[in-house]
């Protein structure tokens, strides 16, 4: 059995050997800053370091200026765009860009939205028009729906949407209009921070081992067993269950004062609104549990996370039978290097 | 913090299972890994850091000071100050009266005395940087090395002073400074520890994360010396600032079985921290050339 605690002591984390040398580099490039006219405009800034003691540069975001010198306020990229000068952080809050599949959390019910943690520094809206309702078909949303509104998504539900529209403050709003986006079952969810997350085409994946994982940009990763029923329309007693036990209570039938279709097709999408797990053996929370650690062990090594190195994290984490090891700094540095390695070797 | 109800019974059903699968992969008895440092405050007598990789972090100082035996009711001061709640909340005061009754059940005062007249008091100042989960365990094992780093002035004047009229005086040289432990003169000097255990049905873990908390049936808080669970022994819900729905009694069958259990098997978390005061004090003996 392996020991109940370990401590270790805090140590320099830099893989880095050559600081000196990259401490040259940045001399350099701050003296090319200086001169006008530089095209080099990628390069590394600490918070509180002159960027510019040229005037004529439009202040963006990330910096500040004091007595017509522009320094940085942030640690990141410096980007330069005609005359507009800003620096990109290279960590910090998620910043919600539209089209952003992200995972939140439902913080406050109110007039016709919901508020959602997304991580953000605000919370996201979302409003009752951008959700699918149970009844199936698009229509207008009802007083009576205003009003069932917590049958839907209350405070603490988890579910993932897609950024519809940033504010100009820098709220988003989301939507959940397509049958991928709502309300999360059957699994657990973890945060990484957002700058680890890569922009991808699709972000979410069925893994090895029955499980599922929804990759948000912001940071929030959801692990949950693969659905059998590639969503087909069928009716299981639980939601029967549901639907009757919403229905005695509040008197509320979906899609009331419309036309639906069938009636099959009303309590099939009350399953989208389901609290209920489906059964889940043993094994694949024992699975989803080892996925969960790999991902934490990518996240302590500051490595970007895609599905595929989920995966091959996975494979490296098999060398440890044991899945409360891989919590471990050194369990977690072995996955890493190994999911490094297997990424030369494919030529990634 | 707050779960949906289907993170909540998935993580209930896994903690209730015959064989638990706790979120992250831990067994049962398994704390999560910590980072420590010692003795770094240098206006302390003693110091300790522990952090967890979740971003938690304890520090505690230990301050001594010379005071009249008879004037003072208890030798040992807890100061406790959490980032994010007022010094007058529930919440501090709860923890800053565990920590008391922990120590005062189980901390030699006694030995703390200097002569027959003046003993040390010692002010132990712990400041929860952060934390997530109840803090505890983290305080107490913070201050755990803390006090094993505590080093105390040698005296050079008498020790029996009840005849006479005569301050204690001490040493000038700090490298004569004594460890506690060899204040005490005992070979195992080990400050006592709370441990914060979890009840999910017929299952206990020791060291429950924030999510786990959440829903937990019961949680305990058992203290733990020199290889035996003592007392205080209490019983409270874990999570703080959130109603725990599933939150309900348990069969004292149960407590016994968690007392034994933890008897045998924390041994090892009482020898990770000595090993890690060890290294530290070997460290500083070398680093003075």
């Amino acid at each position: 059995m392996s020991s109940l605690l370990s401590i270790t002591r805090p140590t320099k984390r830099d893989s880095r050997s050559n600081d000196y040398d990259s401490d040259v580099d940045m001399k350099d490039a701050m003296s090319e800053y200086q001169d006008e006219g530089s095209k080099d405009n990628t390069s590394v800034v600490t918070p509180g370091e002159l960027v510019t003691e040229d005037p004529t540069w439009m202040k963006g975001h990330g910096t500040y200026s004091l007595e017509n010198q522009t320094y940085s306020s942030v640690a990141g990229n410096v980007l330069r765009l005609n005359r507009l000068l800003s620096v990109i952080p290279i960590r910090g809050r998620y910043e919600a860009e539209t089209g952003d599949y992200i995972i939140g959390r439902i913080t406050e019910v109110g007039q016709k939205r919901w508020k959602v943690d997304i991580g953000c520094k605000q919370d996201a809206i979302l409003m009752l028009g951008s959700v699918n309702l149970p009844g199936g078909i698009l229509r207008r949303k009802s007083e009576s729906d205003e009003l069932q509104m917590r049958n839907f998504l209350k405070e603490g539900d988890l579910l993932n949407a897609e950024v519809q529209s940033v504010y100009s403050n820098g709220q988003a709003a989301l939507h959940t209009r397509s049958l991928r986006y709502g309300k999360l079952r059957n699994g657990v969810l973890l945060k990484v921070p957002s700058s680890l997350i890569i922009r991808q085409k699709n972000h979410s994946w069925n893994l090895p081992g029955n499980v599922s994982v929804i990759i948000g940009v912001n940071g929030f990763i959801w692990l949950s067993k693969t659905s059998s029923t590639s969503t087909a329309p069928s009716v299981n007693a639980s939601t029967n269950s549901a639907q009757s036990a919403l229905a005695s209570k509040g008197g509320y039938k979906p899609g009331e004062g419309s036309v639906s279709i069938t009636r099959l097709e009303e309590e099939s999408s009350w399953e989208i609104y389901s609290d209920k797990n489906d059964e889940i053996s043993a094994s694949i929370r024992g699975t989803i549990s080892r996925y969960h650690n790999v991902i934490k062990a990518m996240s302590a090594c500051e490595l970007g996370i895609t599905e595929k190195r989920i995966c091959m994290g996975y494979d490296a984490s098999m060398m440890y039978a044991d899945t409360s090891m891989l919590i471990e700094r050194e369990a977690q540095e072995i996955i890493c290097q190994d999911i490094i390695d297997s990424e030369k070797m494919r030529g990634d | 913090m707050l779960l949906s109800p289907a993170e909540r019974s998935y993580i209930y059903d896994s903690l209730c299972q015959k064989d638990p699968i706790r979120p992250d992969g831990r067994t049962p008895l398994q704390f999560r890994p910590l980072e420590a440092t010692t003795d770094f405050l240098p206006g302390s007598n003693g110091s300790a850091r522990i952090r967890i990789a979740d971003g938690s972090e304890c520090i505690v100082s230990v301050k001594s000071k010379v005071v009249l035996s008879e004037k003072e009711a208890n030798l040992i001061e807890w100061d406790v100050d959490v980032s994010g709640y007022r010094d007058d909340s529930n919440f501090v005061s709860n923890l800053k009266f565990s920590l008391t009754d922990l120590y005062m059940k189980n901390f030699p005062c006694e030995k703390l005395k200097l002569t027959a007249k003046y003993s040390y008091k010692l002010f132990l100042d712990c400041i929860i940087v952060s934390h997530s989960s109840y803090p505890l365990t983290l305080a107490t094992m913070a201050s755990y090395l803390a006090l094993k780093s505590t080093r105390l002035p040698l005296l050079v004047s008498e020790v029996d002073d009840s005849q006479v009229e005569e301050q204690p005086t001490f040493s000038d040289d700090w490298e004569k400074a004594q460890y506690l432990a060899e204040f005490f003169k005992t070979e195992s000097f080990s400050p006592p520890l709370y441990i914060t255990v979890g009840i999910v049905g017929e299952n206990v873990f020791v060291d429950p994360s924030e999510t786990e908390e959440q829903v937990l049936e019961n949680g305990l808080l058992i203290g733990y010396s020199e290889k035996k669970c003592i007392a205080p022994i209490t019983n409270l819900n874990l999570a703080t600032n959130s109603n725990n729905s599933n939150f309900k009694g348990f069969t004292p069958a149960l407590l016994i079985s968690t007392v034994d259990l933890l008897k045998g098997h924390l041994s090892s978390i009482v020898d990770a921290l000595d090993t890690l005061d060890k290294q530290d004090k070997e460290d500083r003996t070398q680093s003075i050339f």
